[in-house]
């Protein structure tokens, strides 16, 4: 009797045993636990059926399933982990092979019991006494139990996997939202959310911010020659060398390209000092010259501030005015930072609306190019400069050094360019008309950083070329040495294109800096254009002749034609031929001129 | 493995002779020391854990309700014994803290792997604050961590008050919820008894919570064993006299190989009774009885068992020997204290009396046994 409720107590305390937890191994371990205690095990381990991917699983039919150990207890047998316990180990794979209880007594009088867990695994005990058939047969709807839980345990286990997979979509969506996915800073977007906020907290609490907005300089020509690749490790560098700066009171944002923000908070009293401060530490960040692929980078930044809520409360107009003033640094270049003034905001407008006068200027065929004839040696005309006027309707003919920086801030600069490309084409075109004497070579036209890096440049120029149906040496580029250093990769492989159509280049003001004689050997150009200022007065100045006469010399070293502009005076003429000047250009000859009067003079 | 021992003991309350006993000890050039001390002592906190902090020597040990030196029970006093070996002692502390067994495992692979005692070891004492309230699942949860086929003897320290004060001995201090498990550099052996029979059951235990005994057979559990206790005996229970009748009838949780863990009915509070260590729910348990003869008898046996059958030569034997027996006994006591030294063939014998004792079950697992006569030797 006291035997049959024994094992009634025991199947009862066994199958409250079940179920306690929601997690597989939680659960069974919790079983075992009771096994443990209630049959008087040495020890007890777990096996489960795996699936494809080693994780536990339901039996498929007909399908062949690995077992693997989940829990041992204890987990230690000498020293050495259950699992690895050969006698285990061969007991195991036996029980797997007959799917059915079974046990086994070993040589040290302990013994082993295997019962299968239905559909899931094996569960092996050990004991010091033979557990008696009825104790092993009730056992047997606890098992059914237990299989029943692993599954709900299974299920579980894929809901909590899906849920978490769900969450860590969440959370990386909402991390992606608000921070920029190559430094890791926040974004434009959450900058804006955090500036909002930060107003509002700075109004309660009648306290001063800032934000500070960085731009680094010159950084487009290293990511247009060495790859975007270089240029953000390069980007990543610097943010990673910005948060350095990160406190409870800055926090730092990537605004887009090269661009980033540094929004303060709580400023003290002396909030202009602290704002110089923090921008003496961002100078101090860019000192460490950045290195990527083995390649030294030395960079600079530009930075413009404002503060809030003194100088606005909306986010947007701080982020403007921050940009204005980052822009007015630049334009300086200055790297000690500039804080925001209206007056800038009202140079923008102008600067606006003299944009606009040159779009107008364009649409009303207001341009014109001018054309300033070049000589050789003998006097005859070789070609010409072509050279852009406009006629500006209220300030009358405008000088190029006026309307050209503020066209080139823009993209205005590519349909001025591209006008110049077209009429010079189409004067050409009219030149070929006439009856040239054989002396008579080409035009060239002045060509813009912007257009040069346009990816089918190239292709633009053979069409204006063949829209007009001019021969293709009748055009020449000039492009300035300091263009061509700030590009080098892209010059040089346009200028090799352009040269194979027969098209050459000029290298214009040269001499006017950069290290000259280490490109220019790279430089498949075919004119040196010597600047005006080492022309003007060569006569009476020994130093810009002995500049001349090396310029002329480094064109004959690389067979290239060389031209002086800017000659006035017979004397400057007289001395740039005895160096060996064999071209020239100037007033000495003939001032810029319109199409038509250049036409007359090529036609007399 | 012959080892020299250093023993020494006081019947003083006094902390100063404590003190010239642990000089003594220290000069014996003893590397490490078994302390333990009466609780009727009473002696000042802070001073006593001064002195164990600033003690060179590995210590380890506890305040007992009372102490056993060879066939002598020590009511006040002190007693302590070095050992010339340095003995790993692994302190688990703030236990009472951790609700989570999760935690609980972390706790004791990380105590265990960085006191570099994990592996190979296989005999233990143990030393714990009886008022732990999770020491059932420490138990569980250090066997599964230790290796299989270990040894272990152990003894719950604190008062018979049963309020919770300092009461284990480490080189930090004295430590309240904390555990000590002391490494042995030699392996021990043990022996344990209880003597106490079966007069009625099986009842089921049909509502339990950890070591609060809810209901049995689906009624109040201190209805029907107070019905059980009244009908069987001349004892009447009234407001006050639960333990004074309990103690003579504990309860006794049968395993499968009809074995019986007993739990001493300590409390009863409404209708449920309060046990000195967790009765599982839907276990069978049986109402015990014994006299002085076969509680004696048992403890005969025990040490019988440990000392005829050791392979090898012990130097020394530790008691941890329920208080409850004391308690029971009375004079008698003092027979099983003789008994068991008269069959003791080591150098030294001592031990404590105390609140719950440890000792391996016969299939190897840790258990927290009541009433009963732990032997160790080693």
């Amino acid at each position: 009797m006291n035997k049959a409720l024994f094992i009634i107590s025991l199947q009862h305390q066994l199958a409250m045993a079940i179920g306690n937890k929601l997690e597989l191994k939680a659960m069974l371990k919790a079983f075992l636990k009771v096994c443990f205690n209630r049959l008087s095990l040495t020890s007890a381990h777990i096996y489960l059926y795996n699936d494809e991917h080693g994780e536990p699983c339901k039996i498929v039919p007909d399908v062949y399933h690995s077992t693997q150990h989940l829990i041992s207890i204890p987990k230690f047998k000498r020293s050495k982990p259950w699992q690895s316990n050969s006698i285990l180990k061969q007991f195991v794979a036996q029980l797997h092979a007959c799917q059915a209880s079974t046990s086994f007594q070993c040589e040290n009088k302990q013994y082993l019991f295997g019962f299968i867990i239905p559909e899931h695994g094996l569960l092996i005990i050990e004991t010091h006494y033979f557990i008696e058939e009825e104790v092993q047969k009730a056992l047997e709807p606890i098992l059914q139990k237990l299989a029943t839980s692993c599954y709900s345990s299974l299920i579980h286990g894929s809901l909590v996997k899906e849920m978490q997979s769900k969450q860590l979509i969440e959370q990386k969506i909402a991390y992606q939202a608000q921070h920029d996915a190559l430094t890791g800073l926040y974004n434009r977007h959450h900058l804006n959310a955090l500036l909002s906020d930060t107003i509002k907290e700075a109004y309660q609490n009648n306290y001063v911010g800032s934000i500070i907005f960085i731009d680094l300089n010159r950084f487009k020509p290293i990511n247009d020659a060495m790859g975007h690749s270089v240029g953000d490790k390069i980007l990543l560098n610097f943010a990673n060398r910005l948060n350095t700066l990160r406190n409870n009171h800055i926090d730092i944002a990537r605004f887009g390209g090269d661009e980033f923000i540094l929004l303060v908070k709580r400023l003290n009293t002396n909030h202009e000092l602290t704002v110089k401060d923090i921008i003496n530490k961002i100078n101090y960040l860019m000192n460490t010259p950045f290195i990527v692929n083995n390649n030294t980078f030395n960079l600079s930044c530009s930075i413009g501030y404002v503060f809030f809520p003194l100088q606005s409360s909306t986010a947007n107009n701080l982020i403007k005015f921050a940009d204005i003033a980052m822009y007015e640094a630049k334009r300086t270049k200055t790297d000690q930072g500039i804080c925001y003034q209206p007056i800038m905001s009202e140079k923008i407008k102008k600067r606006l609306a003299y944009s606009d006068d040159i779009k107008q200027g364009l649409a009303h065929d207001d341009f014109k190019l001018f054309y300033q004839p070049q000589y050789n040696q003998t006097g005859d005309i070789i070609g010409a400069e072509a050279l852009l006027r406009w006629q500006h309707p209220i300030h009358g003919m405008e000088s190029p050094s006026v309307y050209i920086p503020i066209a080139e801030e823009s993209d205005l600069i590519l349909d001025i360019g591209q006008w110049v490309l077209e009429k010079a084409c189409h004067d050409i075109k009219k030149i070929e008309q006439l009856n040239l004497p054989d002396s008579f070579r080409k035009i060239s036209i002045n060509i813009s950083a912007k257009q040069l890096i346009q990816h089918n440049f190239q292709d633009k120029v053979k069409q204006a070329i063949a829209q007009s149906d001019i021969c293709t040496n009748r055009l020449a580029l000039e492009l300035t040495e300091s263009l061509l250093v700030e590009n080098l990769e892209t010059s040089i492989t346009l200028i090799t294109a352009l040269k194979k159509d027969g098209i050459d280049c000029s290298i214009d003001d040269f001499g006017t800096g950069y290290s000259s004689l280490t490109y220019l050997k790279q430089i498949p150009a075919g004119i040196l254009k010597i600047d005006r200022s080492f022309v003007t007065n060569i006569d009476q100045s020994k130093e810009t002749a002995a500049i001349a006469s090396m310029i002329i010399n480094l064109g004959k070293t690389f067979n290239m034609e060389v031209i002086a502009e800017g000659v006035e005076t017979a004397e400057e003429l007289n001395c740039l031929k005895h160096l060996g000047c064999q071209h020239f250009q100037g007033y000495y000859f003939n001032e810029p001129m319109p199409f038509d009067s250049f036409f007359s003079l090529l036609l007399n | 493995m012959n080892t020299e021992l250093f023993t020494w003991h006081t019947q003083s309350k006094a902390l100063c002779d404590f003190n010239q006993g642990l000089n003594l000890a220290l000069d014996s050039g003893s590397k490490s020391l078994l302390i333990l001390t009466c609780y009727d002592n009473n002696y000042p906190q802070a001073q006593l854990s001064k002195e164990l902090s600033n003690c060179p020597a590995v210590i380890f040990g506890g305040i007992y309700p009372m102490l056993i030196l060879q066939d002598t029970l020590i009511k006040t006093g002190a007693l302590i014994i070095g050992f010339a070996e340095k003995f790993d002692v692994t302190v688990f502390s703030q236990l009472h803290e951790i609700t989570k067994t999760s935690d609980l495992e972390d706790l004791v692979t990380s105590t265990l792997t960085k006191q570099n005692n994990f592996y190979g070891q296989d005999s233990f004492l143990m030393f714990y604050d009886a008022l732990l309230n999770n020491i059932e699942r420490f138990i569980d949860t250090l066997f599964e961590c230790l290796d299989h086929n270990i040894t272990i003897a152990g003894g719950g320290a604190g008062n018979l008050e049963f309020t919770q004060q300092p009461c284990i001995f480490s080189n930090q201090g004295i430590h309240t919820n904390t555990v000590l498990l002391v490494t042995l550099p030699t392996k021990i052996s043990t022996g344990v008894a209880h003597g106490w029979r079966i007069f009625q059951g099986p009842l089921l235990v049909s509502d339990a919570e950890q070591q609060t005994l809810k209901s049995l057979n689906y009624q109040p559990a201190l209805d029907v064993y107070r019905q059980a206790i009244e009908s069987y005996s001349d004892s009447i229970f009234n407001d006050d006299n639960f333990f004074d009748i309990a103690k003579h009838f504990p309860l006794g949780i049968e395993d499968i190989n009809n074995k019986l863990i007993v739990r001493d009915p300590i409390l009863a509070q409404q209708n449920s009774i309060q046990c000195a260590g967790e009765v599982p729910i839907n276990s069978l348990v049986y109402l015990l009885e014994s006299d002085a003869e076969t509680l004696i008898s048992s403890a005969e046996q025990a040490a019988i068992a440990i000392f005829s059958s050791s392979q090898q030569i012990n130097s020394a034997s530790m008691i941890f020997d329920c208080i409850s027996r004391v308690l029971y006994l009375g004079d008698n006591f003092d027979k099983e204290l003789n008994i068991i030294a008269k069959h003791c063939n080591t150098e030294a014998l001592f031990g404590v009396l105390s609140l719950g004792e440890i000792a391996n079950s016969p299939s190897g697992s840790i258990q927290l046994l009541n009433k009963s006569t732990v032997i160790s030797s080693w």
